[in-house]
Parts: structure tokens; C-alpha cells; sequence
């Protein structure tokens, strides 16, 4: 039994939680997993590695129907962060996860790492030549000129197929009610769907919440990089306001209501003639 | 609490290269004349911008991609995707 694996079963064992969150082999394949106490015996095939899955987002699925259970979970520092944010967004009640760290971003001091995200995926030719690389810098995607950039990202958009894949696997895309499948606010019944729209709408609700774990660009069937423009959703965020999403209890901005208002309006951005 | 959304809203669009197209100010019902500046002001600067590219996107045309189109000749799969006529109306982009 590795370590893991025997923490796991004491935790269970001891009931310091009802249920653990993990991966488990399974056909050679590491899958999400619910450990429980009545099936002790599967923490043998408890593995850790580069797979990840938003866990967290099933803690909130089991919280809402059992607010009372304690539940436990491997968690990466993305997997962290997102609980973070669901605590803040008032999904999850403090102390309701208890997390056993698992390997994650490598360091100097740490130079082993598992994470699925840690190889990128090179840009194909069409890609570069039309579309947005996801593995450009915030910086490199500023500097194109506004007609370009948009036609990148419109041919990018374009591409969606409505799938909702980002959505499903997002750790904080939480709502009941989901406005991408609101027939009032985007349109139904063809395909691409409604460009920029959909993705726009998207990425304004990940403002404050977005931490960056990057499963959306990965579950995205239509290589849509999806996490360059949350990075961005961030970016703008701690520039504007001095907010880091995922980093402590602190409410976003977008739900504090000042004492006074703090900004005054924008004139319009300046825009220069390209 | 609508400051801080537009002026977000404002960074977001340009960052995909929609910028200058959205304003927000407050007005009193007693402002008219502000109103009349805000909105003449407003109604030139887009003027200047010209047409919405959101028009010509719901065309499907992508002309202001510098790279010149480098014929592929991979497998079909590879060619860039055929922008199929979506029947999107941005009347009101
Ligand atoms: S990177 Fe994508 S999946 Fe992860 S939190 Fe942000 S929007 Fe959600
Ligand atoms: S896309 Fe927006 S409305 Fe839909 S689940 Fe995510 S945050 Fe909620
Ligand atoms: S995962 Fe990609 S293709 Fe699917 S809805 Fe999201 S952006 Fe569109």
C-alpha cells in the first residue's frame, strides 16, 4: 500500500470523512473515484499521476444534496484554488474539503511534478496562420493589430460546437440555471452558435472566479484556447481591481458594493486608427 | 457595481479587438444637453470607427488576417472549416 492509499483508509476508517475523492485504475486507465467506507477495500487501487479531473466539482454536486457529508480529496494546487473559490462563491461551506496534497507544478526544490497540463500541445499550421496559439503570451496576443486579433478569434470561435465541454468540466461553472442555454440570450438551433457571443458571455462570468486550471482548453474538442482568453479574464481583474482569483476567502469584486465608487467612467478607450 | 462590469467589459472586447464600441455614462433626466453631447459624441466616434466587424463576421469573411493563406495540402480534415452559413442576425451587436 502506498502512502496515499493508506491515508486514504485511515481517514475513511476513522471517519474523518464519508467519502474521498481520487483517481482509481480502471481498465488501465486512471478515473475519478468515489471512496467510501462500505467499499474500504478499493483504496488498493488508489493511483496518483498526471490525470486530472475537476473533483471539486463533484464535492459541490454531494454538498448540495448532502450538505452534511465530509468529504475528502486529492488536491493539486489548481484543485485548491477552485476550492477557494467555491467556498467564496457559497458552494461548499468552510472546512466541508479536506484535501490530501498530491505532487503537482515543479520547482527548484521540487523538480518531479504531475500534471496533464505540463506538456502543451504544439499549434498546428492552420492554427498559427489563422487562428489564436494557445501557448502565446498574454503580451504576444495584445500586440496584433484590433482587425487581426478579431479575425483570430472569430476564425477560433467559429470552430465551437456547442458542445459545452468547457462548461461541464469548469470547477466553478456552478449554476443551476446556466445562461448558454438560455434560448433568449443565445440563439438556438444552429451551429457555430451565436459568435462571439457564447464565448464572450462565458468568459464574463469567469471573471473573479477562473482559476486557471485549464480543463476547458483541454476538454474543448474544437482546440479553442479558451485558457489564453480567461488568462486574460484574470489579467484584466487584478489589474483593474488588485483581485486574485482563488487565492483566499475574499469576495470578488464584481460583489462588493463600495461605500463609494472608487473608478469613474472610462472616456472611450482610445482607439487609434489601424 | 455597472462601473466596474463595463469597465471590464471595455478591456475584454478590446483584448479580441472590439474596441471604442461600448460607453458608459450616467445621465439625470435634468441633463439634457449632456445627454445630446454624450450621444453626438458617441454616434461620430463609431461613425469614425466604421461598420461593426461583427457584420462582416457574420459573413464569414476574415480578410484582415495579415499571414498569407498558405495553400495545405493535407487531407481535407486539415483545411481550414468551410464557415458554414450559420443564420446568425447581429442586428443589435
Ligand atoms: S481554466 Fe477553464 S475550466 Fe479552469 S476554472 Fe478557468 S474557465 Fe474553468
Ligand atoms: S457559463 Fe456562466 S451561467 Fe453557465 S454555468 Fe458557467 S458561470 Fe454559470
Ligand atoms: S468546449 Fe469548445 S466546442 Fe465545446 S462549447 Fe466550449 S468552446 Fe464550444
Amino acid at each position: 500500500m502506498t502512502s496515499i492509499q493508506q491515508q486514504v483508509h485511515t481517514w475513511l476508517e476513522e471517519g474523518r470523512v464519508d467519502i474521498f475523492l481520487a483517481y482509481r485504475m480502471v481498465e488501465g486507465h486512471p478515473l475519478p473515484h468515489a471512496f467510501t467506507r462500505e467499499r474500504i477495500d478499493e483504496t488498493d487501487t488508489l493511483v496518483t499521476g498526471p490525470a486530472r479531473y475537476s473533483l471539486e466539482k463533484f464535492a459541490t454536486h454531494i454538498a448540495s444534496r448532502y450538505p452534511d457529508a465530509k468529504i475528502g480529496m486529492v488536491a493539486r494546487d489548481c484543485n485548491q484554488r477552485a476550492l477557494n473559490v467555491l467556498q467564496v462563491w457559497n458552494q461548499l461551506k468552510p472546512g466541508q474539503v479536506d484535501t490530501v496534497p498530491v505532487n503537482c507544478c515543479p520547482s527548484l526544490l521540487k523538480p518531479h511534478a504531475d500534471c496533464s497540463y505540463l506538456e502543451p500541445k504544439p499549434a498546428g499550421h492552420v492554427k498559427l496562420e489563422r487562428g489564436q496559439d494557445p501557448n502565446q503570451s498574454l503580451a504576444q496576443a495584445d500586440t496584433l493589430p484590433r482587425a487581426e486579433r478579431f479575425d483570430r478569434w472569430m476564425y477560433e470561435f467559429s470552430k465551437c460546437i456547442k458542445c459545452y465541454g468547457c462548461r461541464n468540466i469548469c470547477p466553478v461553472c456552478f449554476c443551476k440555471d446556466c445562461s448558454l442555454e438560455h434560448p433568449d440570450l443565445i440563439g438556438t438551433g444552429h451551429l457555430p452558435p451565436d459568435i462571439p457571443i457564447f464565448h464572450l458571455v462565458r468568459a464574463v462570468h469567469m471573471a473573479g472566479r477562473c482559476i486557471d486550471c485549464g480543463l476547458c482548453e483541454d476538454a474543448c474538442p474544437a482546440e479553442i484556447p479558451l485558457r489564453l482568453l480567461y488568462r486574460k479574464v484574470n489579467a484584466i481583474v487584478k489589474d483593474l481591481f488588485g483581485y486574485e482569483t482563488g487565492s483566499g476567502d475574499t469576495l470578488p469584486p464584481f460583489s462588493i458594493l463600495g461605500d463609494k465608487p472608487t473608478m469613474s467612467p472610462q472616456p472611450l478607450l482610445a482607439v487609434s486608427q489601424e | 457595481m455597472t462601473l466596474k462590469r463595463m469597465t471590464f467589459l471595455q478591456h475584454l472586447l478590446d483584448f479580441m479587438g472590439l474596441a471604442g464600441r461600448l460607453h458608459l455614462e450616467w445621465i439625470s433626466s435634468a441633463e439634457a444637453q449632456r445627454f445630446v453631447a454624450t450621444v453626438t459624441g458617441f454616434t461620430e466616434t463609431i461613425r469614425r470607427l466604421g461598420p461593426s466587424p461583427l457584420r462582416s463576421a457574420a459573413l464569414r469573411r476574415y480578410d484582415n488576417i495579415s499571414a498569407a493563406p498558405v495553400p495545405c495540402s493535407g487531407p481535407a480534415s486539415l483545411q481550414p472549416p468551410a464557415m458554414p452559413d450559420s443564420g446568425i442576425q447581429i442586428a443589435n451587436g
